[in-house]
């Protein structure tokens, strides 16, 4: 008589064991391990010295920063060691980046779609393409003369205030804005041409065979898929902006409060002069004549906030609009 | 009228609205070529191609610019912007150069070797690096760089060696490549990394299937299509390295002067000062029509720079067309 | 009503509105606006502080900067009504601009506190800086050892030009020198540089140690007394002279005369009388 082979009953499969397969670094050859050892270093180097920077302002900033500064107005005194706080700067860099974001994107979004669906006639586009690349490149002072030379013809004048003398003064929040965006356009207009250019056709095709025409493509498809870039491109124009000095000490008057110029609530602070914390940094630096290395430290610490926490908020929006978007990996999805 | 623009669009009027508003951009930066180079004019008709060369002391020759204000004589306007131009290749070629290396190899590292806790700390990293701005860089270095070189790298025997043509300070080309390095490399490093994850997975697994180790398949599979981004990311970091300004004219020396790479290590620790830094600290004068048109010109040749930065990476780019990777 | 009809009603109550809007910036009170050099800017600020203190809405005052060339420019286009200037005026500048002098400012020869200088006469500043003596063992009194780091100011500033005129004289200064561009940097680096020498407006002395020149000590007290010769004018510049009896008149005069102007002045500065 035949007997089965014993079988015990079978356990229910365990799904293998994912195990990373560590090939030995000593099957490597010496020059390879030489590039590992350079990559490992280079990327601790890199944590290291933001660390380095982050800490060290950290540590000058919280000795020097008192609560009752981020609230108070700075006061005009002869040196800024012992007075006022620096509230009319925050407001200033809040506002100014506000301005040239908001001024940026659409123009940016709506040139990197042109570039990339139509671009008919190419050499249009293309001219379009080396003109951003141009701008790019461009020293921000350069940005800043142009813009006050502009700004101080006789068109512009709603745009700040004209003195008794009869001539535009031609720095305000709008002026200093619009140049601002200027700037802030190359970063959003690249990020979201290489948002748009890793769509895969097929994305593109499924929407015309169901009968979508090419705007509605365009609006429907395309421009929720590319959302997580074009916050990576505001992020990075808004990190420009708030970090631009240039622009404002030519273009903004860089009075230490904000001056409003007219009567009407809104308008009138847009048309007004003001600074923001890089130029109260900078003024306060010993590059400027402010005297208060103090003072300096403490904005400069805040300014860094500032910028963490805009970036804090950017990547969450990306992380998320990366979920219901595309599935091409984004930097830290 | 507010339902008809509330409706979908047809293709034709979207397509002439979008360009319309790419023109708009196109005209505003043609406007501004323009502005520059007509008040540029005066400087190069005066001084030809001389323009170009080491004329003399350029801070005295913008000194004798500056004093005569509002009335200058034909003979003001000679500027020889040779050591100013040279102060400029040097910082912006170390830093990209550096930058670049350090980049490719920091992006490796983030796509490939970091451990998982590891990368996810380093990319916030870099988003932060990218967002600091230059003004803070500028209070550190003259802050804590600039003293560290002048009391502990510059030695005494150094500066008499070069004594009698030029003081040395900590400020310098060493602090100024060095920051402008940290700088400009947040930048690249986002653009590779992102390159390097669009890079098809089945190319890399192909190599590593063929026994390549982890290492040379990044190298020469996903570095090698990833090299567009490269040049694309090192084109916007020398754009960046040109345009500072600010940072540079508080940790460059502010002296026009052209290190001499014949001083050997001294080299590295004379004082310069760039072409951005210059129209900076000039832009005071900038009513009294001699300053004017040198400022101009200076800007113009930076716009020049970064229109020859782009052709030379679109000409480059299109060699690598051939291989598909856009 | 037709959706037209609506549409042109929005439209002309924006620009109702806007057209309002233009005309209304002329505000009832007079504006009185200044841009120029940042060294006076912050006596400037304070200026029109005390002034408001005292005669509380009569104008409004608007303070940017920009440096001394940018004001005297500005001035001479309109498009200020003062433009704060801490250089003299020169023979290059726009006609018509009539400098008002408001307060005084000393300039000091500052060098590291290890190197406690104690003074110098005005042939020893131009053989140092105009780089005939390079070191510190030639000059009596020094301290420190070595080769001396001159520290100046770059070419637009007016506290250079001043000093080229005061201190200098006909030498011009060794073309080697480390250039700054503000005071600020000059402290600075003369405080961590135990070789620097180097010259500052009154104000930044602090940290660093003022030589005395020609015998007498760089202070707030001798620049007043009229003892310490190194001292330099601060101007506010205006187009012509101001219409009598006009606010922008009766500000300057209040700087240049009145008590409480003098005595806002004195905090830091040399005032008039």
């Amino acid at each position: 008589m035949a007997v089965a082979p014993h079988t015990e009953p079978l356990k229910p499969l365990r799904p293998p064991r994912k195990r990373r397969v560590n090939e030995s670094v000593r099957t490597w050859r010496w020059s390879d391990r030489i590039a590992l050892v350079l990559c490992w270093a280079t990327g601790i180097a890199l944590c290291l010295i933001a660390g380095a920077i982050v800490l060290y302002m950290g540590v000058k900033g919280l000795q020097f920063l008192k609560l009752d500064m981020i609230f108070s107005r700075p006061q005009a005194s002869a040196d800024q060691q012992g007075s006022g706080g620096f509230l009319d700067p925050i407001l200033g860099t809040v506002l100014l980046t506000l301005i040239g974001i908001v001024l940026a994107t659409p123009v940016a979004v709506a040139t990197a779609i042109w570039i990339v669906e139509y671009g008919r006639p190419s050499w249009l586009a293309r001219g379009v393409e080396s003109g951003i690349e141009i701008v790019a490149g461009t020293p921000d002072i350069v940005i800043a003369i142009f813009g006050l030379a502009l700004f101080q013809q006789g068109l512009f004048s709603p745009l700040s205030f004209t003195a008794e003398g009869g001539a535009v003064f031609g720095r305000s929040f709008l002026t200093a804005g619009a140049m601002m965006s200027l700037i802030a356009l190359p970063m959003v207009f690249g990020a979201t041409r290489e948002g748009l250019q890793a769509v895969p056709m097929h994305l593109r095709e499924a929407s015309y065979g169901l009968g979508k025409t090419k705007i509605a493509t365009i609006r429907r498809v395309l421009l929720p898929a590319v959302k997580p870039n074009i916050s990576t491109g505001a992020a990075l124009g808004m990190g420009r902006i708030a970090g631009d000095t240039a622009i404002v000490v030519v273009l903004l008057g860089a009075t230490l409060r904000i001056d409003p110029e007219g009567s009407i609530p809104g308008t009138n602070v847009l048309r007004g002069t003001g600074g923001t914390l890089t130029s109260y940094v900078y003024n306060n630096s010993p590059a400027g004549e402010g005297n208060a290395e103090q003072k300096a430290y403490a904005a400069a610490f805040v300014l860094l906030l500032i910028v963490i926490a805009l970036n804090f908020a950017v990547d969450l929006i990306a992380r998320r609009g990366a979920k219901t978007g595309l599935e091409s990996t984004r930097l830290g999805a | 009228m507010l339902d008809r623009l509330r409706e979908p669009w047809s293709d034709r009027r979207a397509e002439r609205t979008l360009g319309a508003l790419a023109c708009l951009v196109l005209i505003a930066i043609v406007l501004m070529i323009v502005f520059v180079a007509v008040r540029a004019w005066p400087s190069f008709h005066h001084n030809g191609l001389a323009w170009f060369s080491g004329r003399g002391d350029i801070d005295q020759q913008i000194g004798v610019q500056v004093n005569t204000g509002a009335n200058p004589t034909r003979a003001d306007y000679t500027i020889g912007a040779w050591p100013l131009i040279w102060g400029t290749i040097l910082t912006t070629g170390f830093a990209v150069v550096i930058g670049v290396a350090f980049s490719v190899l920091t992006a490796i590292f983030i796509v490939e070797f970091a451990p998982g806790p590891l990368r996810r700390l380093i990319v916030p990293v870099v988003r932060l690096l990218a967002a600091v701005p230059s003004v803070i860089y500028g209070l550190i270095g003259i802050l804590v760089l600039v003293p560290f070189v002048t009391n502990h790298l510059v030695g005494e025997g150094r500066k008499e060696s070069v004594q009698y043509v030029i003081n040395l300070s900590g400020t310098g080309l060493l602090v100024s490549v060095v920051i402008l390095t940290v700088m400009i490399t947040p930048i690249m490093i986002a653009i590779i990394v992102d390159a390097l994850y669009a890079v098809p997975r089945g190319w890399k697994e192909g190599a590593v299937a063929l026994g390549v180790n982890r290492w040379r398949a990044m190298w020469t599979v996903s570095v090698r299509a990833a090299r567009p981004a490269i040049i694309a990311g090192a084109v916007l970091a020398c754009a960046r390295a040109l345009g500072e300004a600010i940072m540079l004219s508080m940790v460059s020396g502010s002296k026009g002067f052209a290190p001499n790479p014949a001083d050997g290590i001294t080299f590295i620790f004379e004082p310069l000062r760039p072409l951005a830094s210059t129209i900076v600290e000039d832009a005071e004068s900038l009513n009294a029509p001699a300053v004017q048109a040198t400022v101009y010109s200076f800007a113009l040749l930076l716009l020049a720079s970064s229109f020859f930065l782009s052709i030379a990476a679109w000409i480059a780019k299109q060699s690598m067309r051939k291989y598909g990777v856009r | 009503m037709s959706r037209r009809l609506r549409l042109l009603g929005v439209s002309a109550i924006v620009a109702g509105v806007a057209g309002a809007a233009i005309p209304a910036t002329a505000s009832a009170v007079p504006v009185i606006t200044m841009s120029g050099s940042t060294s006076v800017a912050p006596l400037a600020s304070l200026l029109a502080k005390g002034y408001l203190k005292q005669y509380p809405g009569r104008v409004k005052f608007k303070l940017a900067q920009g440096g001394s060339d940018v004001g005297v420019a500005d001035v001479a286009a309109g498009r200020v009504s003062i433009g704060n200037s801490s250089r003299d005026a020169k023979s290059s500048d726009p006609g018509g601009l009539v400098f008002n002098k408001i307060a005084k400012d000393a300039i000091c020869i500052v060098t590291n506190p290890n190197n406690k200088l104690p003074n110098l006469s005005q042939s020893q500043i131009q053989a140092i800086f105009s780089g005939q003596v390079r070191n510190w063992s030639d000059i009596p009194g020094a301290t420190a050892t070595g080769s001396i780091n001159l520290i100046v100011r770059t070419a637009a500033s007016g506290t250079q030009d001043a000093f080229q005129k005061i201190f200098m004289g006909s030498s011009n200064v060794f073309s080697g020198a480390s250039a700054k561009a503000s005071n600020g940097l000059v402290q600075s680096t003369v405080k961590s540089d135990p070789n620097a020498i180097g010259y500052v407006s009154q104000d930044f002395v602090p940290g660093t140690h003022a030589v005395s020149y020609q015998g007498v000590g760089c202070t707030l007290a001798t620049a007043k007394s009229g003892e310490y010769g190194g001292v330099r004018n601060f101007w506010m510049v205006t187009r012509g002279h101001p219409r009598p009896a006009s606010p922008l008149q009766k500000f300057i005069h209040w700087a240049q005369v009145s008590s409480r102007a003098q005595k806002i002045v004195a905090t830091h500065w040399v005032p008039l009388k």
